[in-house]
């Protein structure tokens, strides 16, 4: 088989990944009632916020006249302040994702890049401008940014534990890491602290498999990553589970106390556990966060 | 050979290799198992952990079981172990076999001679110097070399009597003559017999002795009899045992003349009871046609009880000259007879006329005189074909002038006209009494009463043939009674009346008697031993041990007396007998027999006579460590997380392990009658004994074979047909070659069977034996294939004729050798009226195919062929042999062209005469 054909037949692989993907994420964001995120005080926008008496200042043309009619005072419309945001994702691609426990859950890539998508189509809908951290996928609005995301989703990363993406931050916007956060956590630091100085804030969820959380296994056992880079053998198993539960605890506080100091919100989220769910936290989480 | 636990081990040293087991459960405990990889992102949370003990998890402690018990079988495998070891009865100098060879033991002939077979191998390798001694048949012990004795084993039968009173001295002299000392084996067949315990005793004076004998119970059945309508079954057995249910069949000709089974009946015996009984009602017609009883499943002479004259009840016409009176029953003239027949005949009520067309088997005339001519003419009929005319005189008989001038044809004598009266009132002289019988006389051995007096009679004409016709007569030489014989029947004429007026003949017992005599009156009761004074009865059909029916041959007759009242035994043989009309059955087991178990001392080891063959056990105990290694691999790959591997492992050893079964593979029923049909295919009887299969397939290839080369009959390869399944129809020629274990086939196969002979097949019958007990007499094969071929409808056969179409079919044959040669080939019987037609070699014979062949020359194993064409069994020997298989070949060849050109090679003989007359 030449070179083409398998480059062929793995493009139409991926793009044939694509429409599930993407239906299923359309579908998730279905379930959530979505609208532009009012900013709760006049300003530009096209909802009518209230009628207020007209000023000096206030310069003819923004009379309205309609309302001024009735009466012999003339008003003023004032609409409510919308503004669209530039929301950044990062989703992390790395091997390490790439594991489910049992056949009958999903890998861990695979619930976040369909958590991104969702909560990518709903930020689109409501009017957000939406795309990667770093600078392959800048923010924009609409639906052909999400047809990109899924594209840039698509492609697995060949190394364990990636990095968060951290360079070219847009100020002020806001951000959204999705990943299992058990790599380094220098660098979720390193990311963490930068996104804060230049005042982006966000939602960092960590994404697990419920036998990272339970670790249920015993006997003489080498453990080792997807990717092959971290190996561990052990002659009993299960003596190991108390120490492994208090190290993994520790590294979720860690991870919430990073997030405590950078004005950060932090979600925990078990590959067993419903999609739908972790889906209305996030939008909660960054429609709390435009408060 | 070392027996532990009832095993025993040919290399009992590798057991110790069983004290290594609790090392290698130390070792394998020790040993970790393969660490199992799993793949766990979040590893790096455990990187730098250490382990606090340095021991990791045991290996399962069921997996650790699997290992040792797979290495236990090994080990003990290895040490060849063997189930039923062969106990080394390690006795030394003669060893006497002693047989009851009793009808007992009958039914389980064959694994007793495979017992003794079994002692003859051990002997024999022990060099002791056997014989054997039949109890029932005592010949002084010839010490002879086991191998010697083996060869005639098949020879070995059992008699149809337990030892008898004269045989035990016969036995004891016999051993008194072996000089030297010997062990005893007794094979008992249960029963005790008169002299057991001096039998016991004189063997024990001599050696060891051990007795074998069988758990089960003996059985038989006793002589039935018929009482209150209904017979009487009654079977015994030696042991009281548990409740047990017999099943009891009655058997006898159907309409149509084949034996079948009339009745079946079950029995019950109660716990603890030794004797079962059963009355059996049933209709006097089928009553009439049974003539043996048996017990289902048994087959020894002492489960057979045969039926004679006395489950038969004779149909009587009873006809007076004058009509009774209604009141005087004691007047009647039939008064007499109506009370001696009624225990033992039917009635048949009627005119003449009405009766005849009944058949009975006796007609009474009591003072009838004259017959009309038509009555005449159908009575002298009746007669001819073997009716019997009884008459009695009478004042109406003396009257008429019937017989006296010329002989009737329905009176023995003629008669003088008005007869005689002596020793009445008004007459000279005293009443007469009997004269003796003479020894020519049916009445012979007969005790006359001396109150017996005539007083009146009818007198015969001093004729020439007289003096013949006499069968008893008066103290002064008038004939009393006369007969004569008539086509097949006889009339007899008594010539006082049939009741008291005449004469006091019929008041006494003497009457009953003579009635019996003259087979009238069927002695229902048992006879006794004065009635059978004086006769003598010609033995017709014996049985013997095995409850088989055998013609009697040339055996003497028996005095009555010693019939009815002796011991079955070597000169008085359990059958049928005959004297005249009358037919006597004489069982195995009298009416009043009890089967007594044999009682040994304390000090007689007594053995159970299952037979044990010993079973290597290595081959199990192997195959098993390999099943419990596999599983062990399975488990392992399961523990380690690898079950992936495992279930395609477990697919694979599955293949491996499922033995491909041919049987299973069978194609349906059409694919059969395809491929049996596209050509001419002949076919064999499977018999379930695979090598004698694979010889009869390799043989009839070799015919086929054979076939091709000469020719122009181009059979396909040949089939093995089962009898029970396939379809017989297709096949011109079936080959069965006779196996003694051979299952009996269904009703439903011979019915087949049946229709396949009809409908022009043909089945060559081979019993492999080279028939060397002569024509079925006594060996297995034979007597197997007598079993096999009882319910087909097979004509009555003969030796192949000089002029038979077989023995020109395609090549002039004299005889038809097989791997065996001279022994004669039976083939369907040439019709009576063949004769050879002046001119022409050969007779006009059957027009059909011969449906049966039968022979014990092992025809197949002289054709038999291995796929390369080279024979597969030898024959004969060098030159001789060879062409003694050619013409085995050539046996076959014209065997095939028989069926199926028929008698065409026949009707061949007549072409020159047709020739002839068409002027060519």
């Amino acid at each position: 088989m030449n070179a083409a054909q398998t480059l062929r037949e793995r493009s139409e692989a991926e793009a044939s990944r694509l429409p599930p993907l993407l239906a299923r994420a359309e579908h998730l964001a279905g379930t959530v009632l979505l609208g532009d995120h009012g900013r709760r005080r006049s300003g530009l926008g096209d909802d009518f916020w209230q009628y207020r008496p007209a000023q000096i200042g206030d310069s003819r043309r923004m009379i309205d006249h309609r309302r001024s009619a009735r009466g012999d005072q003339q008003f003023v419309r004032e609409r409510e302040w919308q503004i669209a945001q530039s929301i950044m994702l990062w989703v992390d691609q790395g091997a390490s994702m790439r594991f489910a426990s049992d056949k009958t859950l999903p890998t861990k890539i695979d619930r976040a890049r369909l958590l991104g998508l969702a909560t990518a189509i709903l930020l689109v809908r409501g009017g957000e401008r939406v795309g990667l951290t770093g600078t392959t996928l800048p923010p924009r609005r609409g639906n052909a940014q999400i047809i990109r995301l899924a594209q840039a989703w698509s492609e697995d990363a060949q190394t364990d534990y990636a990095p968060p993406e951290h360079r070219a931050m847009i100020p002020h916007a806001r951000a959204v890491f999705i990943s299992d956060f058990l790599g380094p956590l220098d660098e979720v630091e390193l990311a963490l602290t930068k996104a804060a100085d230049r005042g982006v804030r966000g939602v960092l969820m960590q994404l697990l498999d419920p036998s990272e959380e339970s670790f249920p296994y015993s006997g003489r056992t080498v453990f080792e990553s997807v990717g092959g880079t971290a190996r561990h053998e052990t002659l009993k198993a299960a003596d190991l589970r108390d120490r492994y539960l208090d190290r993994l605890a520790r590294r979720k506080d860690a991870l919430s106390h990073l997030c405590r100091a950078t004005g950060w919100q932090m979600g925990l989220h078990h590959t067993g556990d419903s999609a739908q769910s972790a889906l209305l936290w996030l939008y909660r989480a960054l429609d709390g966060g435009a408060q | 050979m070392t027996v532990l636990v009832g095993i025993g081990f040919t290399v009992p040293w590798v057991l110790l290799g069983l004290l290594t087991l609790p090392i290698l459960w130390l070792i394998l405990r020790a040993v970790p198992p393969a660490p199992i990889r799993r793949l766990f992102p979040a590893v790096t949370l455990l990187l730098g952990l250490k382990d606090d003990e340095s021991v990791s998890d045991r290996t399962p402690w069921w997996l650790l079981l699997l290992r040792m018990l797979a290495a236990a079988a090994i080990i003990i495998g290895l040490a060849g172990p063997v189930l039923n070891p062969s106990r080394d009865e390690t006795g030394s100098g003669p060893l006497l076999l002693v047989l009851d060879a009793s009808w007992a033991g009958a039914t389980r002939w064959s694994s007793t001679l495979d017992q003794i077979d079994a002692q003859l191998t051990e002997a024999g390798r022990a060099g002791r110097p056997v014989s054997i001694l039949r109890l029932t048949e005592p010949e002084p012990p010839v010490f002879q070399a086991a191998e010697a004795w083996r060869g005639r084993l098949p020879g070995l039968t059992p008699m149809p009597w337990q030892p008898t009173e004269a045989q035990i001295p016969q036995t004891l002299a016999a051993l008194e003559q072996v000089e030297d000392g010997f062990d005893t084996h007794w094979f008992s067949d249960q029963l005790a017999f008169e002299g057991h315990d001096r039998l016991v005793s004189a063997l024990q004076g001599r050696g060891e002795v051990i007795v074998y004998q069988s758990t089960a119970s003996a059985t038989a059945i006793l002589p039935a009899t018929y009482q209150d309508g209904a017979i009487q079954l009654r079977v015994l057995r030696a042991n009281p045992g548990p409740a047990e249910s017999v099943t009891v069949l009655a058997q006898g000709r159907d309409p149509v003349g084949a034996m079948r089974v009339l009745q079946s009946t079950s029995l019950e015996f109660e716990s603890g009871s030794t004797q079962a009984q059963i009355d059996l009602a049933l209709p006097s017609e089928l009553r009439a046609r049974i003539t043996r009883f048996e017990l289902q499943g048994q087959r020894s002479a002492g489960a057979v009880t045969l039926t004679d004259d006395s489950l038969r009840r004779r149909e009587v016409a009873l006809i007076a000259g004058t009509l009774n009176r209604e009141g005087l029953e004691l007047l009647s003239p039939l008064h007499y007879l109506t009370q001696v027949l009624i225990p033992t005949a039917d009635f048949v009520e009627g005119g003449l006329t009405e009766v005849l067309p009944a058949n009975p088997d006796v007609i009474v005339l009591a003072d009838v005189a004259r017959l009309s001519d038509s009555e005449q003419a159908e009575v002298i009929e009746w007669v001819e074909q073997g009716g019997l005319l009884l008459r009695f005189a009478g004042p109406r008989m003396a009257a008429s002038d019937l017989g006296r001038d010329e002989e009737d044809d329905l009176l023995p004598v003629r008669l003088r006209s008005g007869g005689r009266s002596v020793g009445g009132a008004m007459s000279w002289g005293e009443a007469k009494g009997l004269a003796p019988f003479s020894e020519n006389s049916p009445f012979y051995g007969l005790t006359i009463p001396e109150d017996v007096t005539v007083t009146t009679q009818v007198m015969a004409q001093p004729d020439p043939n007289l003096a013949d016709r006499v069968i008893a007569s008066l103290s002064d030489g008038t004939p009393l009674v006369t007969r004569k014989p008539l086509g097949l029947g006889q009339v007899v004429l008594f010539h006082v009346t049939a009741d008291a007026e005449w004469s006091s003949l019929p008041l006494s017992g003497l009457f009953v008697e003579m009635l019996d005599r003259l087979a009238v009156a069927s002695a229902a009761k048992s006879r006794q031993e004065a009635q059978m004074q004086g006769t003598v009865w010609e033995p017709v059909q014996i049985l013997d041990g095995f409850g088989t029916l055998t013609d009697a041959g040339t055996l003497a007759g028996v005095d009555g007396v010693e019939l009815v009242s002796g011991q079955i035994g070597p000169d008085l043989r359990p059958g049928l007998y005959e004297s005249g009309k009358q037919k006597l059955a004489r069982n195995v087991l009298a009416e009043d027999a009890v089967l007594t178990p044999a009682v040994w001392p304390a000090d007689v080891p007594i053995r159970g006579q299952d037979i044990t063959t010993e079973t290597p056990l290595a081959g199990l105990l192997l195959s098993l460590a390999l099943v419990l290694l596999t599983i062990d691999v399975i488990a392992s790959l399961a523990l380690s997380g690898r079950l992936g591997l495992a279930r395609a492992a477990a697919v694979m050893l599955g293949a491996l392990l499922v033995v491909p079964d041919a049987q299973a593979q069978t194609p349906d029923d059409t694919d059969f009658a395809l491929n049996a049909t596209q050509e001419l295919v002949l076919a064999h009887v499977l018999t379930g004994d695979a090598q004698v299969d694979d010889i009869a397939l390799a043989g009839l290839r070799g015919l086929v074979q054979t076939l091709h080369y000469r020719t122009s009959v181009e059979p396909a390869e040949p089939i093995g047909v089962d009898l029970e399944r396939d379809e017989l129809a297709f096949f011109p020629l079936l080959y069965w070659p006779i196996t003694t274990d051979q299952p009996q086939p269904s009703a439903e196969a011979y019915a087949k069977l049946n229709a396949y002979l009809r409908s022009g097949g043909m089945i060559l019958f081979d019993t492999r034996d080279a028939d060397i007990a002569g024509f079925g007499a006594s060996s297995p094969n034979g007597r197997k294939l007598q079993q096999l071929a009882a319910p087909l409808n097979i004509p009555s056969l003969e030796p192949v004729p000089r002029d038979h179409v077989l023995t020109r079919a395609f090549y002039l044959l004299q005889d038809f050798p097989g791997r065996y040669s001279g022994t004669e080939v039976w083939v369907e019987a040439a019709p009576p009226n063949a004769e050879q037609i002046e001119g022409m070699p050969f007779r006009n014979l059957n027009d059909n195919v011969t449906p049966v062949v039968i022979g014990g020359n092992d025809w197949a194993g002289a054709w038999a062929v291995d796929r390369n064409g080279q024979s597969l069994l030898p024959v004969g020997r060098g030159y001789a042999g060879e062409r003694q298989r050619e013409l085995a070949h050539r046996f076959g060849v014209n065997l095939v062209m028989h069926v199926l050109t028929g008698n065409y090679k026949s009707d061949q003989v007549h072409v020159p005469a047709l020739l002839d007359r068409l002027g060519q």
